[in-house]
């Protein structure tokens, strides 16, 4: 048998042909038709069926009122929606026309160049004026709008009364005693997480650090410096990695949850405490302990203080790609509304970015107070820059966490290693 | 039974006995899959499993079935196996006559080629071929799942297919054309009986990886839910808040007797299949 | 295929038959060719064409032109220690894998002759059962049966509520205990067949000379077996060094903080998840090259036993 080196002629041959990788045209799109189909997604959430009820009474009403048109509304998993995303910028045709993105993501989004400039139809928009300074940043790039903002999302503390009670314990005012109060927890009832935490819950373990003096990167528009691996950060990593002990959270079990996993855990009764948000409101009144629970802000590191909190949410975007772009702007402005925002806040507990409106809903329901205080303490936000998305969907953080939680590396080998790769990624796409 | 003949009595009772059991260790997991899904609600959420259930009950099924559309997921699934199945065989069939019963010049390359291009890892290509899908407007439809996997089956397909039709005697072949056969009756109508039992063989593997797809599917099929497959359905079942065990494992269940029955159907043809294929 | 054409018109002009059986076999290949082309060699020329650019997702989406960076993506990926690691994880757990499928599939083939018919069709049953499954719900099987609070294993052993997915090693042992057990029915149904091909004289011959049990796989099966398993070991090697699924989906992901990455998942979290399309090629480029290596010396050792090809 011979086996000769033929295979170089193919690779003559394709040579030949040689042609740089694809681009998409992603570029906006001159149709806008007044009838068809509108395509939407949005997110699913813990306990999605309220919200879809809500969704489906706008979109009905909006049927209603622009005829020949037909709303196609899809729930996309959170975990995996950035592939989608990009799948959808990748390929206009499979696009949606609107779409609920999370503002850490609006950054990233419009320099993908997937988003549309909304910022005229905005500025007409009546209701438009009442949003809440916060909110209208979290849309805003560089001086245009690039959406409207759906609701704000802070995290709180959750603790179960029936069990503080039972044994005897006081709601935490510091970091400290939040540590100590989840281990006697665990102690006297050792079935029970003290206070259930995850190793990939970001937004659960930024507080530690923040409260801390600690910050994710330090800049400005664009330029950004990461500084998780700086002396008060590692003081914050420090704190919540040793949260994932046997006698409050075991590491085996706990490290590798994220957010939704220990809300879940909560509902389910199977922890003391947890940090959970505003929009987890109703997963929690679902689950086996509503009636047996309250929520404060979450202590800082001196008592009295509350640890500042990501200023979390989403917003409702129109793709440039859409071919209904009247439509799209229209359908945008009904889900994004001060009417159903309110109703949202009703059905899921997420919290309106309409100041009015929220200040109506928090006189109504009290449970809104440790949240509105919690906001009003000051929150802190993820930096604002495109390379924001790739830090976020690599995982850099969850893995530092993951890697001290493990035992693998030291906080300050795993927060040098992940500042490295942040500080890559600012370079490129910063 | 030729072998059974010299082995000792007790050895022989204990090599059934092993046989046996671990028979059931590996069919313990599918057993366990079925039981699972057969379960009544909260039973399976029991901290003290037992192996087997006191009051069978078909809500997990039902919650499946009442899935959207699961029905069409289910035939999405059904036409993208057996097109690839189909597809890949006769192109195989065609290709692996051309490399055994043929001599020209490329013939060695093409087969190292062949060989070469087993070993492509799939994922690796996705980038690419989401970028060729979305250039032909396939993104979306079955098309873009039937397409790559008639290609990344073909290798292995002719490779194994070339031992069987090697072992069709040449002399058949003579004697065809002595008697007037033109090359196509021959092709269909001599060569292709003979060979299809190694077609049902090469098939299973083709139609595996058509079925377990899940990768494409979660690539390419990006908005129209309704072009979705099995795979993506199974997916819906774990949701955030709590995965819905029962759900799950019955719509694994959906999920693997397909193949199953596929299997059991060619089991025979498979086992003397790859003793052929493997021969040469 | 120029060659072709030139032979077609040589061959018309003398004479009729040798055209038919010189352009016969290139029609017969054309449909293959054709798809294999377009959908197996065109992707793989621009899998290293994407390599060499610097191409996340503003590249791909055109918000930002491509520019070729040469080796770039391939220097950085060799300046990494998580590269390297997971390079070393995947060798290592592919040949653990390797080893395992075939000991458990050679040792119940010879199992299989040595049992009358209906052990004989429950083992082959079974392991057809197993074969049959889907990698995603057999990785989600397995999964639910070491699940720590509703598995019936940890019941059995009776460790609590251990987590098997959180250690290293023991995440990486079970995800080999489903891939073990989803291919060596491959194994063993091929060897099986390669065994019953061996002529009854010659292990009658063998047993009758006294030669133990162990001497005559040893000794008189394993040599004739050989072509057979150079297949099966070959064909392992390859499915399991592009493990994905099991590993995707047994360990989400990749594990906590990623231990549990092999190239075929690094590979695709780089590139979908983060978006470096360049670097995700460029590892998916590194498993070419080290496959393409595995079947080089898989087709010397065809040639040395005088295999024709």
């Amino acid at each position: 048998m011979k086996l000769p080196a033929r295979p170089a002629v193919l690779l003559a041959v394709m040579a030949a042909t040689a042609c740089a990788p694809q681009t998409s045209a992603n570029s906006s799109s001159d149709k806008d038709d007044k009838t068809g189909t509108l395509r939407v997604w949005l997110f699913q959430e813990v306990g999605n069926k309220p919200k879809e009820k809500v969704v489906d009474s706008v979109v009905a009403a909006f049927e209603k009122a622009h005829e020949g048109t037909e709303v196609d509304v899809e729930y996309i998993p959170v975990e995996t929606r950035a592939q989608r995303v990009k799948a959808a910028f990748n390929d206009p045709a499979s696009a949606p026309d609107v779409m609920e993105y999370g503002n850490t993501d609006t950054a990233g989004h419009v320099k993908d160049g997937g988003l549309l400039d909304v910022t005229e139809e905005f500025g007409d928009w009546p209701e438009a004026k009442d949003t809440d300074p916060t909110a209208r940043q979290s849309v805003t790039v560089a001086g245009k709008v690039y959406g409207a903002p759906f609701y704000v999302g802070v995290r709180a503390l959750y603790y179960r009364t029936d069990v503080f009670e039972e044994i005897g314990l006081e709601v935490p005012r510091t970091m400290d005693e939040l540590a100590s109060t989840a281990r006697r927890i665990r102690a006297a009832r050792p079935e029970l997480y003290g206070l259930v935490v995850g190793g990939a819950y970001t937004y659960g373990a930024m507080p530690f650090v923040w409260a801390n003096g600690g910050e994710i990167a330090t800049g400005k528009d664009g330029s950004y410096t990461s500084a998780i691996d700086s002396a008060a950060a590692q003081k914050g990593i420090k704190a919540y990695t040793s949260l994932f002990t046997d006698d409050n959270c075991p590491a085996a079990k706990c490290a590798g949850m994220g957010g939704n996993d220990t809300v879940t855990a909560f509902a389910a009764g199977k922890a003391g405490m947890a940090i959970g948000g505003d929009f987890s409101h109703a997963a929690v009144e679902a689950g086996k302990v509503k009636g047996k629970y309250a929520v404060v802000p979450l202590p800082g590191v001196r008592a009295g203080s509350v640890a500042p909190a990501f200023a979390g949410g989403n917003n409702i975007g129109v793709l440039k790609s859409t071919s209904h772009r009247t439509l799209a702007v229209a359908l945008m402005r009904q889900l994004a509304s001060k009417k159903t925002q309110a109703s949202m806040f009703g059905a899921m507990g997420f919290l309106p970015t309409f100041s009015d409106v929220r200040q109506q809903v928090a006189a109504k329901e009290p449970y809104v107070k440790p949240f509105a205080r919690t906001l009003a303490a000051g929150t802190r936000f993820v930096p604002a820059s495109p390379a924001w998305a790739q830090i976020d969907s690599s995982l850099v953080l969850p893995t530092m966490f993951q890697e001290v939680i493990s035992g693998k590396k030291s906080v300050a080998a795993a927060s040098k290693d992940a500042a490295k790769k942040m500080d890559d990624a600012f370079g490129t796409a910063g | 039974m030729r072998s059974v003949s010299f082995v000792r009595r007790p050895w022989r009772l204990l090599a059934e006995a092993s046989a046996l059991l671990i028979a059931a260790a590996v069919v313990f997991p599918l057993y366990w899959m079925v039981l699972s899904a057969f379960r009544p609600a909260g039973e399976i959420e029991s901290s003290t499993p037992r192996p087997w259930t006191s009051s069978p009950s078909l809500d997990s099924f039902r919650r499946v079935f009442e899935q959207n559309e699961f029905g069409r997921y289910f035939l999405n699934s059904l036409v993208v196996a057996c097109t690839v199945v189909i597809a890949s065989a006769l192109i195989a069939f065609l290709a692996a006559t051309a490399v055994t019963r043929f001599r020209f010049r490329f013939r060695t390359t093409l087969l190292i080629m062949f060989l070469v291009a087993q070993t492509v890892p799939v994922e690796a290509l996705t980038i690419p071929l989401f970028f060729l899908m979305r250039d032909f407007g396939q993104l979306n439809t079955l098309g873009s799942l039937i397409l790559p996997h008639i290609a990344f089956s073909l290798p292995f397909a002719i490779w194994m297919l070339r031992g069987f039709v090697k072992a069709v005697p040449e002399a058949l072949e003579e004697a065809a054309y002595m008697d007037g056969a033109s090359r196509s009756r021959f092709l269909w109508q001599i060569l292709f009986p003979l060979v299809f039992p190694g077609l049902v063989a090469t098939s299973v593997f083709s139609f595996i990886s058509a079925w377990n797809d899940f990768l494409f599917a979660k690539s390419f099929i990006i908005s129209d839910t309704s072009q979705s497959t099995l795979p993506m359905a199974l997916l819906v079942f774990y949701k955030p808040d709590e995965p819905d065990w029962g759900g799950v494992m019955a719509a694994s269940t959906v999920m693997t007797i397909p193949v199953l029955i596929f299997f059991v159907l060619v089991q025979r043809r498979l086992v003397s299949g790859l003793g052929g294929a493997v021969k040469d | 295929m120029t060659a072709h054409g030139r032979m077609t018109a040589h061959g018309r002009m003398t004479a009729p038959r040798p055209w038919r059986r010189r352009s016969t076999p290139w029609l017969y290949l054309a449909p293959a060719l054709v798809v294999l082309g377009g959908l197996l060699v065109h992707p793989i020329y621009q899998l290293g064409l994407i390599s060499l650019f610097q191409y996340t997702q503003a590249q791909v989406s055109g918000g930002e032109p491509t520019t070729f960076q040469g080796l770039g993506n391939y220097t950085e990926l060799f300046a990494d220690d998580q590269f390297w690691q997971v390079l070393l994880a995947t060798v290592v757990f592919a040949a653990a894998c390797v080893v395992s499928t075939l000991a458990v599939g050679c040792a119940l083939a010879v199992l299989l002759t040595r049992v009358r018919a209906v052990p004989r069709l429950a083992l082959m049953l079974a392991a057809l059962g197993a074969w049959a499954t889907p990698a995603v719900t057999g990785s989600t099987v397995w999964l639910f049966l070491f699940d720590p609070d509703f598995g019936p294993v940890n019941r059995v052993l009776g460790i609590g509520d251990h987590s098997w997915t959180y250690g290293r090693f023991s995440a990486f042992f079970l995800v080999l205990l489903e891939v073990v057990w989803c291919s060596f029915p491959f194994v063993m149904v091929t060897v099986y067949a390669g065994i019953r091909a061996v002529p009854a004289e010659v292990l009658e011959a063998a047993a009758l000379d006294g030669a133990s049990q162990w001497r005559i796989w040893r000794s008189v099966l394993a040599p004739m077996l050989r072509p057979i398993l150079v297949v099966v070991t070959i064909q392992s090697v390859i499915w399991d060094f592009k493990v994905f699924t099991q590993i995707y989906v047994m360990t989400n992901g990749g594990g906590i903080a990623g231990q549990n990455l092999v190239l075929n998942v690094y590979a695709y979290q780089k590139a979908f998840a983060s978006s470096q399309y360049g670097l995700g090629s460029a590892i998916g480029v590194v498993m070419l090259l080290i496959l393409l290596a595995v079947t080089l010396v898989y087709l010397r050792l065809l040639r040395r036993q005088g295999a024709q090809l």
